[in-house]
């Protein structure tokens, strides 16, 4: 007699074992996933970055270099001279001696023509150096770079030659050099950055931004000369380096 | 009636050729009912799938290419106003510097009506002093006139006062002119 439970479960078998198993090895394909009502991921896909051709962040659209610099008019007894400066903190500007000699009034102005109140005024006696304090905030200051420049670094000039536009030069350290003027003690920094008269206290950067000296004279062929880093901070870090300016 | 006994005697087994195949034939044929059955529900399943995957595609793609023309407008505008600030900072630039040049202007000028205020108060103070000179002299040659009136010694030391006074007048004049030589 024939027993139908077998047929049953080879029907069975035929029907489930085949798509079941074939399924799950692969051969057959799968049953698709939903579709998911929202793919959009939650979090951003990569890290924003300043668009292209977006410099630095500024308040006003200057950048930080001009934004430090300042215009020394030295108001003297007879004659009129300016010169240039720049800041180091909020209320401290550095310059060149020579900028600020012989003066009956200092004013000074900033990239955007502000005027800034002067309060007193310091000179260093073994450098080209001056320290004018203003009693009015500087827009903005510069970091000191750690060491000295060496030959072939990139140097950035801003200042004021002739007393004319803000302006920015560009050149390389040459190397050091006994100062020809004899206004400091020690060496100074020869470079090719272009500078006229009145750009004498300009800060020279290099290619961060950070102080490397301070310019105070042009050769004669055309290159420049930088009291150097190491020399101002020497000067900064003693209290008695700086006197009090005399007027004329 | 006695029934005759029935005996069974086993018989040859069935032949299992014709029957069997055709059950496995059977079988088969279920088994790729089932498997055709499966690849139609899984074919109706993806393509439905895949229809919401472009109707998704699409809808982003639209979404993508609304986007592209909001940031070409936006970048559009942020050039423009790089542009404006470019010119705005130039002009800051170009005013600070007139205004520089301006004060400077405004000190020299006032150093040279200082220097002009101070010759003219020098000239009017060497003016002075030769007006004095002359009158001195006109009241020497007064007394001169009639000397036997005075004493000489009086008129000498008078003369001597007038010629001082000359030449004081005198090296102011000649200073005052040092001065104005160009």
């Amino acid at each position: 007699m024939r027993r139908p439970g077998r047929a049953l479960l080879a029907l069975g078998l035929a029907v489930g074992l085949p798509a079941g198993a074939l399924s799950g090895c692969g051969v057959l394909p799968p049953l698709p996933e939903p579709v998911p009502s929202d793919i959009v991921p939650t979090a951003p896909p990569v890290a924003l970055s300043p668009a292209a051709g977006g410099d630095a962040l500024s308040p006003d659209g200057f950048d930080a270099v001009e934004r430090m610099a300042v215009r020394i008019r030295n108001v003297g007894c007879e004659e009129l001279s300016t010169g240039s400066g720049f800041a180091i903190d909020d209320h401290t500007l550095i310059t060149n001696k020579h900028v600020v000699a012989d003066s009956r009034d200092l004013e000074v102005s900033t990239y955007d023509g502000h005027d800034i109140q002067v309060g007193a005024t310091a000179t260093a006696a073994l450098a080209d150096l001056a320290v004018v304090r203003t009693t009015d905030p500087l827009p903005s200051y510069p970091e000191l770079a750690e060491t000295d420049p060496g030959p072939g670094d990139p140097v950035t000039v801003v200042g004021y030659p002739a007393g004319g536009e803000l302006t920015v030069t560009e050149g390389q350290v040459m190397g050091s050099t006994r100062d020809p003027l004899n206004a400091n003690l020690g060496e100074v920094l020869l470079t090719d950055a272009p500078v006229e008269p009145g750009s004498s206290g300009s800060a020279a950067l290099d290619d961060k931004g950070r102080v490397i000296g301070v310019v105070y004279a042009k050769t004669a062929d055309d290159n420049s000369l930088l009291v150097p880093l190491s020399t101002l901070q020497d000067m900064l870090a003693d209290d008695t380096a700086f006197t009090p300016a005399k007027g004329c | 009636m006695t029934e005759a006994p029935v005996i069974a005697t086993p018989g040859p087994a069935p032949a299992p050729g014709p029957r069997r195949g055709a059950r496995w034939l059977a079988v088969l044929l279920v088994a790729t009912i089932a498997v055709g059955g499966y690849l139609w529900v899984t074919t109706v399943r993806w393509q439905h799938n895949a229809a919401q995957w472009e109707q998704k595609a699409r809808a982003y793609a639209e979404e993508v290419a609304s986007l592209r023309m909001q940031l070409d407008a936006a970048g559009t505008e942020l050039q423009a106003a790089r542009d404006q600030l470019r010119t705005a900072t130039a002009r800051i630039t170009d005013l600070a510097n007139e205004k520089a040049q301006l004060g400077d202007e405004n000190v020299a000028s006032q150093q040279v009506l200082d220097y002009q205020t101070q010759v003219s108060a020098a000239a009017g103070t060497v003016a002075s002093a030769l007006g004095q000179c002359v009158s001195g002299q006109e009241q020497l040659v007064g007394y001169l006139k009639e000397a036997d009136q005075y004493r000489a010694d009086d008129l000498r030391r008078y003369e001597d006062e007038v010629n001082a006074l000359c030449d004081e007048a005198e090296q102011a004049n000649e200073a005052l002119q040092q001065e104005l030589r160009p």
